[in-house]
């Protein structure tokens, strides 16, 4: 077995950091090999990829001392975001672009394109599509293409799904099943669930990018687990064990209290530029009611709440505690928001500020708003980041303080825009149980989820939205049988997203 | 530039882009030194011909864009006609002073505007981007590392587009309210352009490394996808606007609209 790629003795530290990431590590891999990095956020997994492929510090100026680094002789890297790999606005041209680099005679690039293309999977009536319609899957998959290109004997694959749905998920995990199977593979990834098959040695950080742990799969998950749970990381069997541990657990089906009729929808209907994008023909929405959204990408789910907080134009009847409300300021009264990417709704120079700033809006009393405040930090454990700027804290304080500045007013309906998306397990087993909090105090939760284990677990409700309308509204449990149901008529092997996770939830059931 | 407008291919996309470019350059230099009105106004009904009839756009869109020309001929000619020098006085209010000559040199200046509108959105209109980037490249050597910054630069657009409604859309369901004034403008100013500006570095950043990871370097040399060369076309435009010229200037001498020669105030 000959290594294809390694480093020494690597120290290396982020200009402006007090600590050094790493202190005298050293890795090296063999050809051929399946690796899995996983580690909490900030652990230096990407920056690990990056020393062994050079990008650091060849591209990416970061001071480094090592005794040794050996880079594969021809590599290439998938990164996570679909949207900052490709330089180009068309398909053929984003894959000419590599060729170009190789300088391959023009001739030839129209066929090893083709080729490419071919090898993850996509075809295309014309090689010259825009890039920008295509679904996230498909533009990681072209990304895949794209390194294919590059005809690399190691792949460094940097959480290539994170910003993907199940949907997409599925795909490009599939892919890379495919074109790497005689390939050396160094992957990181916190969703492992869907690639731990396909590894064969599993390498465990800490947060200091300290080595804990380094041996096959099985070792790992066998002796530990326990350490995987501490850093959020998505094993398989990660739910289970939380719902093992977990206090709330008993209370989540518990029968809802007198239903007080809050939101009333009826012929509602959302607009965008004039054209009907989505379309309610009834709905009652109660207190303390745990509503998922659930449906595909672009089916409208976003647009439903978008249309529910008044961004865009509606119709219909939609009215709030026997109101009707016309006006984004009218309805923020009763609703608050929490958008996907939570950078977009900071809008203050400190943590505090942001709590603060919807209340001094609406003229509370400074003893009033400090005590409020305090009350959100502690609840939400940001009382040790008050006075940061929002854009520094961590992914999931980020996240927790959205879900606050949100809270603070204590709105009776919360709004949620997949609010789990790309975080890890133990950041989103956090968010979940503060919102059921929330939820236990009378406030109601609609929520727009991928995930069908929160579906499962959480939700008193389910809403299905299909092409623009709600087309199912009905209790997790009638959502599962029915699915369950569907997934038997259909084909197995062609199972949807859903049913694939719902039948592999049902069998751990059993 | 065209983004994702849609149109029918014609002659003048097949130009070679950097020609073109070259051309409207230096089209546009001469223009400053037309002082006949009548040539000027010729001149732009010329070059109107290639904007109606042969950058291949619906004539919808073509209209639509056609609403900002109006606009840049009252400002670039109502100030030099209120205001500007001259001999033979129309009309007088106060600080406002309108003369023959003045007004004469007032539309002087708004049709000017208008033939530089006319120029650069034909040339934006039949010249994608890519194209123009890569005949850089090969006609003007212009080096990779600047012309695939662009290129990647001209991806992010429609991404900080959405951004930007996103943006909207959560600072009115924070319930930002503006001032109003210089005031106002500043807070909206900074209210956008931080996170717009911090994610676009951040991409901007990781499209870099792409770049490089996928072996994008500034010392090698490179194929091309797009060959671009010259055609007939680029011959057929240049004798297009030679003919335009031409006969700008015989039908100024034989059928002048009005008998001023030259706009510029001399008394």
């Amino acid at each position: 077995m000959t290594v294809v790629t390694s480093v020494e003795n690597l120290r290396l530290k982020f200009p402006g950091s007090n600590s050094l990431l790493f202190r005298d590590f050293s890795l090296s891999v063999q050809k051929g090999e399946k690796v899995l990095i996983v580690g909490p956020s900030g652990s230096g997994k990407s920056t690990l990829l990056q020393v062994l492929t050079g990008l650091i510090p060849d591209s990416i100026e970061v001071p480094i001392k090592t005794d040794n680094v050996t880079t594969p002789s021809s590599w290439g890297f998938l990164f996570q975001d679909p949207d900052t790999q490709f330089c180009m606005p068309y398909v053929d041209e984003e894959l000419a672009f590599v060729l170009e680099n190789l300088q391959i005679p023009r001739e030839q690039m129209e066929e090893r394109i083709k080729a490419n293309l071919d090898q993850v999977g996509l075809s295309f009536e014309d090689i010259h599509t825009s890039i920008q319609t295509l679904s996230g899957g498909m533009k990681q998959r072209l990304a895949i293409a794209s390194v294919l290109a590059l005809q690399p004997e190691v792949l460094f694959l940097d959480e290539p799904t994170a910003l993907l749905d199940p949907e997409g998920t599925d795909e490009v995990w599939k892919t890379i099943k495919h074109i790497g199977e005689d390939k050396t593979l160094i992957i990181v990834e916190h969703n492992i669930e869907k690639i731990v098959d396909f590894v064969d040695r599993v390498i465990l950080l800490n947060e200091h990018g300290k080595l804990i742990a380094d041996g096959t799969k099985d070792y790992i998950f066998k002796y530990y687990t326990d350490t995987l749970r501490e850093h959020g990381i998505w094993y398989p069997g990660v739910w289970d064990d939380y719902l093992a541990n977990s206090s709330l657990k008993q209370t989540y089906h518990e029968e809802k209290d007198s239903h007080q009729e809050r939101i009333c929808l009826s012929e509602f209907t959302g607009f965008r530029r004039k054209e009907k994008k989505i379309e309610v023909r009834k709905a009652d929405i109660h207190s303390k009611e745990w509503i998922a959204i659930i449906g595909e990408n672009g089916a409208g789910k976003s647009t439903l709440l978008h249309a529910l907080m008044k961004l865009i134009k509606t119709k219909g009847l939609y009215k709030i505690n026997g109101q009707q409300y016309n006006k984004v300021d009218e309805v923020t009264k009763h609703l608050s928001f929490v958008f996907q990417n939570p950078e977009f709704q900071f809008i203050s120079n400190s943590v505090y500020d942001e709590i603060t700033y919807s209340l001094s809006q609406e003229n509370w009393n400074q003893k009033e708003i400090d005590k409020r405040v305090e009350e959100c930090l502690d609840v939400y454990n940001l009382s040790k980041v008050k006075t940061n700027h929002p854009y520094q804290l961590s992914l999931g304080q980020k996240r927790r303080l959205s879900v606050a500045s949100a809270m603070v007013r204590q709105q009776p309906f919360l709004l949620l825009d997949e609010p789990t998306f790309g975080q890890d397990a133990r950041n989103t087993f956090d968010i979940l149980e503060q919102l059921e909090a929330i939820r236990l105090q009378g406030s109601t939760i609609l929520m727009v989820t991928h995930d069908m284990k929160i579906v499962e677990n959480f939700a008193t409700r389910v809403w299905e939205i299909r092409e623009g309308k709600l087309v199912e509204d009905c209790t997790p449990n009638e959502w599962i049988k029915r699915s369950a149901n569907s997934l038997k008529i259909t084909d197995e092997g062609r199972s949807n997203d859903n049913g694939v996770k719902l039948s592999s939830n049902l069998v751990t059931q059993n | 530039m065209t983004m994702e407008l849609s149109s029918q291919v014609t002659w003048l996309h097949k130009i070679n882009p950097s020609f073109k470019f070259v051309i409207i350059v230096i089209l546009f230099l001469g223009l400053l030194f037309i002082h006949d009105i009548n040539v000027m106004v010729n001149l732009m009904f010329g070059t109107l011909i290639l904007y109606v009839c042969f950058t291949g756009h619906p004539w919808k869109r073509l209209l639509l864009i056609a609403i900002p020309f109006l606009l840049i001929f009252i400002t670039s000619s109502t100030s030099m006609i209120f205001f500007g020098k001259g001999d033979v006085t129309w009309f007088k209010w106060g600080f406002i002073h309108i003369t023959e000559e003045s007004f004469f040199r007032g539309v002087h200046l708004g049709v000017r505007g208008i033939e530089f509108a006319l120029l650069g959105v034909t040339f934006a209109l039949t010249t994608r981007p890519v194209y123009l980037f890569y005949s850089f490249m090969q006609q003007l050597k212009l080096k990779p590392k600047y012309a695939y910054s662009f290129m990647a630069a001209i991806r992010l657009l429609p991404i900080m587009i959405e951004e930007l409604q996103t943006l909207r859309y959560a600072l009115k369901i924070r319930g930002v309210k503006h001032h109003k004034g210089l005031r106002g403008l500043y807070e909206r100013l900074k209210f956008f352009s931080i996170p717009l500006l911090a994610q676009s570095i951040r991409r901007a950043h990781r499209i870099a490394v792409a770049m490089e990871a996928k072996r994008f370097s500034q010392t090698s040399k490179r194929t091309y996808y797009y060959q671009l060369g010259f055609s007939r076309y680029d011959f057929l435009f240049v004798v297009f606007f030679l003919l335009i010229i031409t006969i700008s200037y015989v039908a100024m001498i034989y059928f002048p609209y009005v008998d001023i020669h030259d706009v510029r105030y001399e008394g």
